[in-house]
């Protein structure tokens, strides 16, 4: 197997070199284990591409983050393409934000690299207080970190992220291009959800009152979410205020409860939100508990097929209604 | 539960069928619980699930949303589109703890005024055993 970070950096090399292509969006290693997003723009810049199980980032939000500001006079619009790297669930972010006409498939090249699922940082850094440089190379089921000159080789199961021991989709679903070699499903179960619908009205508010509680409201969920890009969002809007900013819990919890609700069929669970939010919330709990029941209910699975049409703009006579009156 | 509790229950009806229906009982005069207040909407299908949630902030113990029959909408599909949204919601309001009873739906047409005052009574009695909205109630 050739070098995966050689496989990449030459993908991104050859993007960049095409005239049609703006910059490439990729990974480059940060400050101890984080990876910052990085907007290579020359051949040079490739070289400081990565890949790697640090990569959690879904670079997809940048796509809708995008500046468009108003152009000079007798300006041409510059209609070059972005290139971006996709994992497997980032790429199911970018068949849904095409699904929904939020972006054009014409505006990008996909670089897909098939990935083996991204480590919890905090997992990390809770071993490693004090790492400033790091490399990780993943070796099959171990994954081999070189942290400030010391190497050390940790099962990657222990470490990686819930989302990826569950992963359903770890090639990408679609590309222009795919860098590195396919790699091996697993099967996603939704077992922790299906114990706590068990609980007590009760039970389940203590849980997630206590969670909700702790919210400070900072919108870091919201911010990150690559199918979060409404230009009026509901939480900013004043009139009608239908959140008001008070910082309490039970705006908090309508706040989530509308924040998960506007993601219904949408979510494509890549974790994002969870893993930006500073208070350690598990939003991304919610957003499972409803694609869980999309499957069940509806047999819908967002982010699967640009085709698709949005769960709530359809219906079918026979959907279940048993609690209707 | 105190003993002198009145539940606090904020119904939207569709203006087609189920607000008529609620006309029906009145003309008719069927009796049924004080406790719902009443607020016409176009359809169903106007539903957002902010309103609901809003209306929970705001005092109300329980929230019932009424429209036509599946298939009978005026709008042809305004239920249909409206059903899985408020499948969801209620799913979703389930898993924080919110309890089932709080938010109900139902299907009255104009001709069914003695349907509505049964379900109308129906929820009454389940708010009332449950008691005042505690998770989303607004704190000042
Ligand atoms: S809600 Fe969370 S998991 Fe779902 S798409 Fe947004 S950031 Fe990803
Ligand atoms: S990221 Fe966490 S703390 Fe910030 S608004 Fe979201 S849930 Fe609240
Ligand atoms: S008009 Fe009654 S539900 Fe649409």
């Amino acid at each position: 197997m050739r070098n995966i970070q050689k496989i990449i950096k030459d993908g991104a090399r050859k993007a960049v070199a095409r005239d049609d292509v703006k910059y490439v969006l990729g990974w480059t290693p940060g400050y101890g284990f984080r990876v910052s997003p990085f907007f290579a723009r020359t051949a040079e810049d490739t070289e400081r591409l990565i890949f790697s199980p640090l990569c959690a980032n879904n670079l997809t939000i940048y796509l809708t983050l995008q500046e468009k500001l108003p152009l000079p006079k007798a300006a041409a619009l510059d209609k070059r393409k972005i290139a971006l790297f996709v994992k497997g669930c980032d790429s199911r972010a970018v068949i849904q934000l095409i699904a929904e006409r939020g972006i054009s498939r014409d505006e990008l090249v996909i670089l897909g690299v098939p990935c083996g699922g991204v480590i919890d940082i905090s997992k990390l850094e809770a071993k490693f207080p004090q790492a400033i440089k790091v490399e990780a190379v993943e070796e099959g089921e171990k994954l081999s970190l070189k942290v400030d000159g010391k190497s050390q080789e940790i099962p990657k199961e222990d470490i990686l992220l819930k989302k990826c021991s569950l992963c359903e989709y770890p090639n990408p679903l679609i590309y222009d291009v795919l860098l590195g070699e396919e790699k091996q499903k697993k099967t996603k179960d939704y077992q922790g959800i299906s114990t706590f619908e068990e609980k007590s009205p009760n039970e389940k508010w203590t849980y997630w009152g206590d969670k909700f509680a702790r919210c400070i409201r900072c919108y870091a969920c919201r911010n990150i979410c690559p199918l979060c890009y409404c230009d009026s969002c509901i939480l900013d809007k004043l009139s009608p205020q239908w959140i008001r900013r008070s910082v309490n819990l039970s705006e908090n919890t309508v706040f989530q409860l509308l924040r998960t609700f506007h993601l219904t069929g949408r979510c494509i669970g890549c974790g994002e939100c969870e893993r930006a939010c500073p208070m350690g919330i598990p939003v991304g709990e919610l957003n499972r508990k409803l694609e869980k029941d999309v499957r069940e209910l509806f047999a819908y699975e967002p982010g699967i097929d640009i085709e698709e049409k949005s769960l709530l703009s359809q219906f079918k006579p026979e959907d279940s209604e048993d609690f209707i009156l | 539960m105190s003993e002198n509790f009145e539940p606090n229950i904020v119904a939207f009806l569709c203006n087609w069928c189920s607000y008529a229906g609620a006309d029906l009982a009145g003309t008719a005069r069927i009796s049924y619980p004080p406790n719902v207040k009443v607020i016409r909407v176009m359809c169903s299908g106007r539903m957002n699930p902010s309103f609901v949630i809003n209306a929970l902030q705001q005092g109300a113990d329980g929230v019932l949303i009424s429209g036509c029959h599946p298939g009978e909408c005026h709008y042809m599909e305004g239920n249909y589109i409206a059903r899985r949204r408020f499948t969801l919601i209620k799913k979703l309001m389930e898993y924080i703890g919110i309890e089932p009873e709080r938010f109900r739906v139902s299907w009255v047409s104009a001709s069914e005024g003695e349907k509505f005052k049964n379900v109308i009574a129906e929820v009454t009695e389940d708010i009332r055993k449950i008691g005042q909205m505690k998770q989303l109630k607004r704190e000042v």
